[in-house]
């Protein structure tokens, strides 16, 4: 058996000598723990908030705005004026298509009802986000038709104002669809029958591929149901899709035309998806920066932290540096000396991190609804945290092994 | 054998040139017990520490055991130090933190040996010194002799050819530095040159060689001690 080994890590003494002066590791070790509570918890919040940013509505976002119309006055006849303004919106240059909606998809208002798949009160509903569309609806909101049948003109109803009754036929989601029936494929829902207040039947004529509900932030946000009707009303909206490019141009040439073309009525909120997007996930955005700023400066100061703790120590332990070195200790050893000290608190500080972390986590799942953590956050926390002491530990160790062996004789 | 032929050392700083060592000659045979004696300042430590590569050197020719010693990395020193040099200070240079048994296997764990090899060898080098009782001790317990015998112990676990030891008894008392001297009679005895450098006449008369340095240079050796005395009674 051979006497000797390749390289000794020293990890036994240097953890009896770090147990003799708790204090300064023991408060390290702390900052590395918080530090990797709020970090983890942080990426793992900023990673969910982005892929909500990162969902498509369906939409053709780009070149999409929407504005309503309100009429006034008697002379205003609602029908008559949304049947000349899609007239009109339809056949203007740079327009793909223009349709009269109850609701704006990703823009914080709409409608939401409950269907289930058997009649009576006592029966759970599926909720869902209700589109009141015509039979321009693909082509307008850029959605597929993926089963079933389009809508046609003869569809399309009108609804008065005060009319609480449904259609008998809809189109739906696909996440609808399985939502509806979550044992069948979600094809097998055509033609099937759905209930709406309790026990109105209405058919599922189609499946289109994907559509959001105006609310983002609701867990059901794919489930839609799109409704063949035309709303009777003197206040109106328009949701209308351009040709690539044209959007910009086009928004106030149609605003004027639209404000033109009727006195009694005046047009309002006109507004691109683009900007209802950015308006919508406002929130997100902010927090994610706020959230990436207190990182960033966390890190910086718990790195600082690893810095100046191992600068002072290294300034402490001068004479016991050059004595190692006198003993035949070589630079190598030395910064592996420090570089080891540091792993040692370092791991104490992420060991009591993971435990934070989840325990932060499980705060803000039940506090703020939050989603729990996925288990990978914390080893890449714990890996991202070991890297940082180390990084941060390297130019005080390098400094230390700068020290000269004759200073071992050399002071007193 | 430790040999240097006209070693020079200049320490330089923005203000001075000081000339530690000036056409610095010694030859130390295997097995010798020398004692370095001189006024302060005449360049001793300094011979010590080139000695024991700790420091480097401006001129000259040094060997160690043979060696040519001069164009070595820092590398290659520390490994040398490791296997062939023991030191021992004046104020011990214990390590504060680290118990008997620890303070001891630093060295041999630099030298890479195993966790039984160093094991036999603290446990033999501490019961060496008579302190290995208390190898879970901490420095601090000890009283400063006590302390210099681990020093010594640490010094000779990895069982090196030379044994440098600058002022060991500066720090001790009468008695505790004639026990410390026997012990590193003793050593000596089973085959360790040792170079020890004191101010102690006394102590100096006991080694089996006396060196004299004035001004970085060996200007007397002698295997009389009373010539030395002389000496520093003269320089004082
Ligand atoms: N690192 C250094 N930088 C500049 N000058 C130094 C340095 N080390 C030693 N010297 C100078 O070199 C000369 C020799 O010093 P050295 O320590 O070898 O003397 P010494 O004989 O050991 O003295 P003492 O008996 O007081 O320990 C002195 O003049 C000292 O001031
Ligand atoms: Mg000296």
């Amino acid at each position: 058996m051979s006497k000797t080994t390749a390289i000794n890590w020293e990890v036994g003494p240097i953890f009896r000598a770090l147990l003799r002066n708790k204090v300064g590791a023991v408060l390290i070790a702390i900052q590395i723990a918080v530090t990797m509570t709020i970090i983890v918890n942080s990426v793992f919040i900023i990673v969910e908030r982005d892929q909500q940013m990162q969902r498509v509505s369906g939409l053709d976002e780009d070149n999409t705005f929407y504005l309503s119309s309100l009429g006034f006055g008697q002379n205003f006849n609602a029908k008559v004026s949304i049947q000349d303004d899609l007239n009109m919106l339809r056949n203007l240059p740079g327009v793909v298509d223009a349709m009269q909606i109850n609701a704006i998809p990703i823009s914080g208002g709409g409608w939401s009802m409950g269907l289930q798949t058997k009649p009576g009160a006592e029966y759970d509903g599926v909720g869902t986000a209700v589109y009141m569309v015509d039979q321009n609806v693909l082509n307008t909101l850029d959605v597929e038709l993926i089963a079933g049948e389009k809508f046609t003109p003869t569809d399309i109803r009108w609804r008065e104002p005060a009319q609480g009754d449904w259609p008998d036929k809809i189109i739906i989601t696909k996440a609808l669809a399985t939502s509806l029936f979550p044992d069948d494929e979600w094809q097998t829902a055509v033609g099937k029958t759905v209930y709406i207040n309790d026990i109105e039947p209405m058919t599922i004529g189609g499946i289109i591929d994907q559509l959001q509900a105006p609310w983002i932030g609701w867990d059901k946000v794919e489930n839609v149901m799109l409704s063949p009707e035309q709303m009777d009303q003197d206040s109106t909206r328009y949701i209308i899709r351009t040709e690539p490019g044209r959007r910009d141009d086009l928004m106030p040439q149609i605003e004027e035309l639209l404000a033109n073309s009727n006195k009694n009525r005046i047009i309002k909120g006109m507004r691109s998806l683009q900007e209802t997007r950015e308006r919508s996930y406002r929130s997100h955005t902010a927090l994610i920066k706020i959230l990436s700023t207190i990182m960033v400066i966390l890190t910086i100061v718990t790195a600082l932290g690893i810095v100046g703790m191992a600068t002072f120590s290294v300034n402490q332990r001068k004479k016991q540096i050059g004595t190692r070195r006198a003993l035949g200790a070589s630079q190598g050893a030395i910064v592996r000396y420090f570089m080891v000290e540091n792993l040692i608190i370092s791991t104490v500080g992420v060991v009591v991190g993971a435990m934070l972390t989840l325990g932060l986590n499980i705060i803000l799942v039940n506090v703020f609804n939050l989603d729990k953590i996925d288990w990978y956050y914390i080893p890449i926390g714990m890996v991202v945290l070991w890297l940082v002491g180390l990084i941060a530990v390297f130019a005080p160790a390098k400094k230390a092994a700068n020290i000269p062996p004759a200073l071992a004789t050399r002071t007193v | 054998m430790l040999k240097m032929t006209d070693v020079k050392k200049v320490f330089r700083t923005d203000l001075v040139e000081t000339h530690a060592l000036r056409d610095f000659n010694l030859h130390v045979k295997e097995g010798d017990f020398v004692a370095v004696t001189g006024p302060s300042g005449s360049g001793k430590t300094t011979f010590l520490n080139i000695a024991g590569l700790l420091e480097t050197f401006d001129g000259g020719r040094f060997e160690l055991d043979g060696q040519d010693v001069s164009d070595l990395n820092d590398k290659q020193r520390s490994q040398l130090r490791n296997q062939k040099i023991g030191f021992i200070f004046q104020s011990f240079n214990l390590i504060p933190d680290l118990n008997l048994f620890d303070n001891v296997d630093v060295p041999l764990r630099y030298r890479g040996f195993n966790a039984a090899e160093r094991k036999k060898r603290i446990e033999h080098s501490l019961d060496m010194v008579g302190l290995a009782q208390r190898m879970k001790h901490l420095p601090s317990q000890l009283s400063g002799g006590q302390q210099q015998r681990v020093a010594i112990a640490r010094a000779l676990a990895g069982e090196p050819r030379f044994l440098l030891a600058d002022e060991p008894t500066g720090n001790l008392d009468t008695q505790m530095a004639n026990s410390v001297m026997d012990l590193l009679k003793e050593i000596n005895a089973n085959g360790t040159t040792i170079i020890m450098v004191t101010h102690d006449a006394a102590l100096a008369k006991q080694a089996k060689r006396n060196i004299y340095v004035l001004d970085g240079k060996v200007s007397e050796v002698g295997k009389s001690a009373t010539a030395n005395h002389a000496h520093l009674a003269a320089v004082q």
